[in-house]
């Protein structure tokens, strides 16, 4: 296993909510938020967040900016064993953080904001310039903010993020509004960085077009890191099998026929053709299938995708959840050294 | 680099970006007529205010003059700053500034200094260019200590009203409220004050509105404490010795140091803890 460079343990954050009541109208209480997370970051490997709306990514990411205070738990620079607990500035040294969506505006030209932003992390100016050429705006080094479009935004905030070398980088919704060209160009970004070291933390609803970057996933739901591993480990956490994607044509066979039960078999008819997807390995089922002259055209066995993990993690289905956006007032249950929260 | 120098050096950024503001543009004219103006005005030889009274020294020209300070500068101070914070964190540029290490009260202590040194600077030149029309009028010097005075003493109303205006524009999470909030404060020392003076003496059983009424000035006095604009007056006062309304300059001196350290460390607490 890689070197840890930094570790969450036990970490808890929530928001402070407004409930005011007649006598006690300024009365606060604990609301959604981060419980109680362990999450361990390994040098060079970039680690995708992944989890509906409302799951605690944004919050999770500022806590590991040292932005939101830890209201219990602690971050380590090492594992929980052998690593010093950090402070909040030492963890915004160590941190560089790319939040969701700057709106930069005003007069102010690109260098100038970024001079700002660098001279608060004590970073020389030539270091400015080429970081401003590592994001492909040195074209717009005196621009002024107003004239920039979401893109170009996105990537003022990642060279912003970039500065000072910090050992780790976490990316809130880095692809938002980057052109298809340019976000090819920042995943290769995120490989050369990965190379030198640098932990990668992405949060990102794109995550399924970041997979092959991604070595580690961390499944999200209702402030709790419900799993984390390689896709392969959160897979067999998941009990999830590989599946098998056939594609054929005319009209479907009778899966039942051949011992293949109907709740672990998807099927879609078209109309000139047919899509099945098996949830388990079916060996032999090619060789029966062919014999029984039916035209298969592809056979695909693949691992189960981010959406399926996600899914299966939180008990949530396509069809049932749709859009809605999943309840985050009610507070999940969790069992806390044999109590429940 | 030190951390005074980088905080000097977020402050000078800070003060250039709103120096160099469309504000500030619009608000050079409104401080041009209120402050040199009102020295010119006040500086006539032939003026007569009213009760027949006819201002015979510089300082108290200039004590008259600071009237412009009063409406025109702290207002400017209100509408340059009302957005330091809530716009930042509506862009987003705040969580930025958070996430980086400099420590989150060295940022406060730059965005104070930023702020108030923008509106500090062409005040400052305006208040010397008010010394200069009145030697021009009247043919008198204001002494050393005088201007030391009216400078510092200016220098502290435009600190407390960026304060103010800072802290509401840090709990605010739009800039509307930001803006009402610094208005609003600004309306009540400037314009209502004087009715809560006057509440406050009607409850005390003093008779109010008569001229030379001992009970009635010490009261005004005492309460003009509890504003900015009132011992922003009293400071000066303290150089014009015709005038006792009932306060010891050590007493103006205190409270002004008292209206710069409260809300300054309420800011810089409120930075601390700041969530964007």
């Amino acid at each position: 296993m890689d070197e840890v460079v930094l570790h969450l343990m036990d970490a808890t954050y929530r928001h402070s909510l407004y409930a005011p009541r007649t006598f006690k109208p300024w009365r606060r209480i604990r609301g959604q938020g981060i419980f109680s997370a362990n999450l361990s970051l390994h040098k060079g490997t970039i680690l995708g967040l992944v989890g509906p709306n409302g799951a605690g990514k944004t919050t999770l990411l500022r806590m590991m900016a040292g932005i939101l205070p830890l209201q219990s738990g602690s971050v380590h620079d090492n594992d929980e064993d052998r690593g010093t607990v950090l402070s909040d500035e030492h963890l915004r040294k160590l941190v560089g953080h790319m939040p969701e969506q700057v709106r930069w505006q005003g007069r102010k030209t690109v260098r100038d904001a970024l001079l700002e932003i660098g001279e608060m992390r004590q970073v020389s100016e030539s270091r400015i310039d080429g970081l401003l050429k590592l994001v492909g705006l040195q074209s717009r080094i005196e621009a002024p903010l107003n004239e920039l479009s979401q893109g170009m935004r996105q990537r003022l905030t990642l060279a912003a993020a970039l500065l000072g070398s910090p050992k780790i980088l976490l990316l809130d919704e880095p692809l938002n509004g980057l052109d298809p060209v340019a976000a090819a160009a920042f995943v290769v970004l995120l490989g050369k960085l990965k190379d030198k070291g640098v932990s990668i933390v992405l949060s990102s609803h794109q995550v399924e077009g970041l997979v092959e970057i991604i070595d580690r996933l961390a499944l999200m739901h209702r402030g709790q890191i419900l799993t984390e591993g390689t896709m392969i480990e959160v897979a067999q956490y998941l009990n999830l099998d590989k599946k098998t994607e056939i594609t054929g044509e005319g009209d479907a066979p009778d899966f039942s026929k051949y011992g293949v039960s109907d709740k672990s078999i998807e099927i879609e008819q078209f109309s000139k053709d047919w899509k099945a997807v098996l949830a388990k390995s079916e060996p032999g089922l090619l060789k029966k299938l062919v014999e029984d002259g039916f035209e298969v055209i592809s056979w695909n066995v693949r691992q189960p995708n981010v959406i399926e993990m996600l899914c299966a993690a939180t008990g949530q289905s396509i069809e049932d959840v749709g859009l809605e956006v999943s309840s985050t007032a009610v507070l999940p249950l969790r069992t806390f050294r044999g109590e429940e929260e | 680099m030190s951390d005074f120098s980088r905080i000097m050096l977020f402050a000078k950024r800070l003060m250039l970006e709103r120096l160099l503001s469309t504000r500030m543009y619009i608000m050079l004219p409104i401080l041009l007529l209120f402050i040199p103006g009102m020295a010119w005005g006040f500086s006539d030889p032939n003026i007569v205010l009213p009760g027949g009274h006819q201002p015979d020294t510089a300082m108290e020209v200039l004590f008259y003059a600071s009237l412009g300070v009063v409406f025109g500068a702290t207002m400017c101070a209100v509408l340059l700053s009302y957005d330091s914070v809530s716009k930042e964190r509506a862009s987003g540029v705040l969580e930025l500034r958070l996430s980086q290490p400099m420590p989150r009260s060295h940022q406060a202590i730059a965005m104070i200094l930023g702020s108030w040194r923008a509106i500090l600077g062409p005040t400052w030149v305006l208040l010397l260019f008010s010394v200069l029309i009145v030697r021009y009028r009247m043919g008198e010097w204001l002494s050393i200590t005088d201007c030391l005075v009216y400078f510092t003493s200016t220098a502290l109303i435009l600190l407390w009203y960026v304060l103010f205006t800072l802290l509401a524009s840090s709990y605010t999470r739009e800039q509307g409220t930001a803006i009402s909030f610094g208005v609003g404060l600004w309306f009540l020392f400037t314009f209502l004050w004087a009715l809560v003076t006057t509440m406050v003496a009607y409850a005390s059983g003093v008779s109010i509105g008569q001229e030379n009424n001992a009970a009635w000035i010490m009261l005004e006095g005492g309460l003009d404490l509890l504003s900015p604009n009132g011992v922003y007056h009293h400071l000066l006062e303290t150089r014009l010795p015709q005038i006792d309304r009932g306060i010891a300059a050590w007493q103006s001196w205190a409270m002004a140091l008292v209206w710069t350290v409260l809300p300054s460390w309420l800011f810089v607490r409120r930075m601390e803890k700041i969530l964007p």
